[in-house]
């Protein structure tokens, strides 16, 4: 059987027949597409397909893959032709996922930069001004003071506006003595200047400072109190509290210093340190509904307005995650990478447990590899697991370190943990056989995770590839963005299934269900596999002419890696996946 | 170096200034990190005719941090570890400013022996003895004073069940029981027991099943 016509087939063929053609257009009879669930819905998204008659054999429906897997299907053969047709691709499939996704409850969130809190913070300050009516600088402060809470800071504000002045510094409180008593009893600053103007920055003659006992020429600070010190002692006091987030005082009294004063003293902008770590303070205190996004160097802040919704997330085992301007994605609930299909719950045993483990472990299994055959140390640098020995030219899988072969063929068996072997019941061979299960599947993840980091490597230049294509194919930037689009569904299909494992690692084994996922399993590998090593072709002619190829196999991957999280999910919801020491 | 510098002006000011009675002095004359204090007792609370001894280790960063201060003399006080001498006060941690000196700071250590902070204590079971019963903390506070604090160095020894504040008839009772002493002092001080009226069964109960664990 050649290549298929699927336009043609779709419209008469049933839905098995017509997976099968995409996955494996040379065995039509290998037809073992299976996704669990049997829910009412699936039927309507089975009419969507148009005319699906599911057939039999299989005792679960194939939903998730049908539902829209239309989009996905261009004509083999036809490579020009369908360039039109093509380049609605990314936006069709934006929709699909939100169709996918419409089942779980929204998350509302918002993402924020530092920069942008701090304009919200300014406009707050602009908006209770008039209500104020004292200067912006002293809003800032009692907002600060407040933990930027504006409902208290106004309630307090209408019942003691005078004491909520001399509190924050603001005004002094002329009924009490400075709060160490200490100035007074020595020499008193040498001022002699007037109220007005006390506050700042002067120069003086013959100075002696209380702090550092120097006496010298130099330039001092004081506020309306008239405590005034060398301006080295006072940079050094306020460069100590900029980190702190609280409102720095003057060093011998309440009295506030305000954002210019600190300008005055420490140059320009230092104040913007001192917001900075105000406005940190305030994520950490509110960390329920902000996150900083994870990822190093990234300043972007998550904003979940309403947290309820989480609860429903963690009962249906779906995980909140969220995506920074940075393109970032990770879950908002433990700050992990996506781990889908795994919840979090998962997530965090498997990484205590990897935690634990790789003392012992580790690095034994995830660097280097031997040939099978020859025994020459293979380093693996691309994202593809098909190797070929450059010494014996063997091909082998670098999973599971059997022949090549039969996995391009069959449906990928290395992802099976084969524990018939080994019937010993003494307590070391237990251990051992446990530390073996555990080796298998951390390999496998630890495999994938090496695979995704190299992906994304390839992505990265994926930019020049595009452009190398627009100059030597001579075709749009548009065109050319199914590169990119093909990157991006492999880093997050690699993802999906290398948190999988951690999931098949916590489920009975014996169940039904988990053998169905194991399948899922294989059959995202594969085509995984299938679209990492379709990236890895260089030649620009050899890449347009299999465009349809890349539209395929990633739609193809895309819905496998949908039936895969469902499957996990159900895993999880029925309690066949339980996360356990 | 204006920190040398300013430990020095910090010492001539404390030599100037008899009337206060504050000492400091350097431990090691070639070590100007390492300084012992020391202050009078606030008269009129158990802790008067006291020489209180702190050790004082000043920071590299200081005046902007704060020295560390350690009571070297025991003290029985809600606001410093009867173990180990640390003290529990505010200017000593955030509250500290650079012009805070070592005499200021001394000094703040007088007025918190003047005034105890119970609710934020440092040692719990002498801040209870403090809020419970005031008349008794009082007196095991003057007896630790004239043990530890007398200025002209005389330690007598103290009955271990004073010097925890408790009364002798209720170690009398359960070493008569046939418990040792020691034993008995040790589980009073750990269930915060000073006194027993006769009628409390309970805490009776309470001190015996401890006893017998």
């Amino acid at each position: 059987m050649g290549p298929t016509k699927i336009k043609q087939k779709r419209s008469t063929s049933t839905t098995n027949e017509y997976l099968d053609s995409i996955t494996t257009p040379s065995k039509p009879d290998n037809s073992c597409l299976i996704s669990p669930n049997g829910k009412a819905k699936d039927s309507t998204s089975l009419d969507n397909v148009g005319d699906a008659q599911v057939s039999d054999e299989s005792e679960f429906e194939i939903e998730d893959l049908l539902s829209s897997s239309d989009e996905f299907v261009y004509d083999e053969d036809g490579i020009d032709d369908d360039a039109q047709v093509m380049l609605s691709h990314p936006i069709e499939e934006k929709e699909q996922k939100h169709q996918k996704e419409g089942n779980m409850p929204d998350l509302d969130y918002t993402v924020m930069t530092m920069q942008d809190i701090f304009e919200n913070m300014l406009r707050r300050v602009d908006h209770l001004q008039p209500i104020f009516n004292i200067p912006r600088e002293d809003i800032l402060l009692l907002m600060q003071h407040y933990d930027w809470n504006e409902e208290r800071l106004l309630e307090n504000w209408t019942e003691k506006m005078d004491e909520l002045l001399v509190e924050i510094g603001v005004t002094q409180d002329t009924g009490s003595t400075p709060h160490v008593s200490v100035a007074t009893n020595e020499t008193t600053p040498q001022g002699k200047t007037t109220e007005s103007s006390k506050r700042g920055v002067k120069f003086r003659e013959n100075f002696t400072c209380l702090i550092c006992c120097e006496e010298k020429n130099t330039e001092t600070f004081s506020l309306e109190c008239g405590h005034e010190f060398c301006i080295d002692c006072y940079r050094h006091y306020i460069e100590d509290k900029l980190h702190s987030g609280n409102i720095i005082t003057c060093m011998n009294c309440s009295l506030a210093l305000k954002n210019y004063d600190i300008d005055n003293v420490m140059g320009h902008e230092s104040s913007k340190k001192l917001m900075a770590s105000s406005i940190k303070s305030f994520i950490q205190s509110h960390n329920k509904n902000y996150k900083w996004c994870p990822y190093a160097d990234c300043g972007c802040i998550i904003h979940l307005r309403d947290t309820s919704t989480l609860a429903e997330y963690t009962r249906l085992h779906y995980s909140p995650f969220v995506k920074c301007n940075n393109d970032h994605r990770f879950c908002f609930s433990c700050g992990f990478e996506v781990h889908a299909p795994a919840d979090c719950n998962v997530t965090n045993a498997w990484i205590k447990k990897a935690r634990k483990e790789s003392e012992n472990l580790n690095w034994v299994v995830s660097h280097t590899k031997e040939c099978p055959k020859c025994g020459a140390n293979i380093e693996k640098d691309g994202g593809c697991n098909h190797m070929k020995c450059f010494g014996c030219k063997y091909e082998f899988c670098w999973i599971c370190d059997g022949e090549w072969a039969p996995h391009g063929k069959d449906y990928y068996q290395c992802v099976m943990y084969n524990n018939e072997d080994n019937p010993k019941k003494s307590r070391d061979a237990n251990l051992a056989k446990y530390m073996k299960k555990y080796t298998f599947y951390y390999r496998i993840f630890n495999e994938h995770e090496l695979s995704a980091k190299l992906d994304w490597k390839l992505g990265q230049t994926i930019e020049s590839k595009v452009r190398e294509l627009q100059e030597q194919m001579d075709i749009s930037w548009i065109e050319g963005q199914f590169l990119p689009d093909s990157i991006r569904i492999l880093n997050e299909s690699r993802t999906a299934l290398k948190w999988s494992f951690p999931v098949s690692y916590y489920s009975d084994q014996s169940h039904n269900l988990t053998k169905i996922f194991v399948d899922n399993q294989s059959l995202l590998s594969k085509a995984v596999e299938d679209l990492s090593e379709l990236l890895q072709i260089k030649d620009p002619i050899e890449i347009m002419r299999r465009k349809a190829d890349f539209y395929n196999m990633s739609g193809f991957v895309e819905n496998r890696k949908f039936a895969l999280m469902e499957c996990g999910r159900e895993l999880l919801c029925r309690g066949i996946c339980k996360p356990m020491d | 170096m204006s920190r040398a510098k300013r430990i020095m002006k910090e010492m001539q000011a404390v030599k100037d200034d008899p009337e206060a009675h504050i000492t400091l002095e350097f431990v090691n004359e070639s070590d100007i990190h390492h300084l012992k204090g020391s202050f009078e007792g606030p008269p009129g609370t158990p802790y008067e005719n006291g020489k209180f001894v702190v050790d004082i280790e000043v920071p590299m960063e200081y005046p902007f941090k704060p020295p560390k201060m350690n009571f070297d003399t025991k003290v029985y006080h809600p606001n410093v570890s009867s173990v180990t001498g640390a003290i529990c006060l505010d200017i000593l941690k955030n509250a500290w400013s650079p012009v805070i000196t070592l005499k200021s700071a001394l000094i703040s250590l007088q007025a918190l022996l003047q005034s105890p902070e119970p609710s934020d204590p440092q040692d719990a079971e002498v801040a209870q003895h403090y809020m419970k019963d005031r008349e008794s903390f009082n007196k095991t506070a003057a007896l630790w004073t004239k043990l530890y604090a007398s200025p002209d160095g005389s330690t007598g020894s103290a009955d271990e069940a004073d010097l925890y504040g408790i009364s002798p008839d209720v170690v009398q009772e359960f070493e008569s029981q046939g418990f040792e002493k020691d034993r008995v002092v040790e589980v009073l001080r750990r269930l915060g027991v000073k006194s027993l009226d006769p009628s409390d069964n309970d805490t009776a109960n309470r001190v015996l099943e401890e006893l017998l664990k």
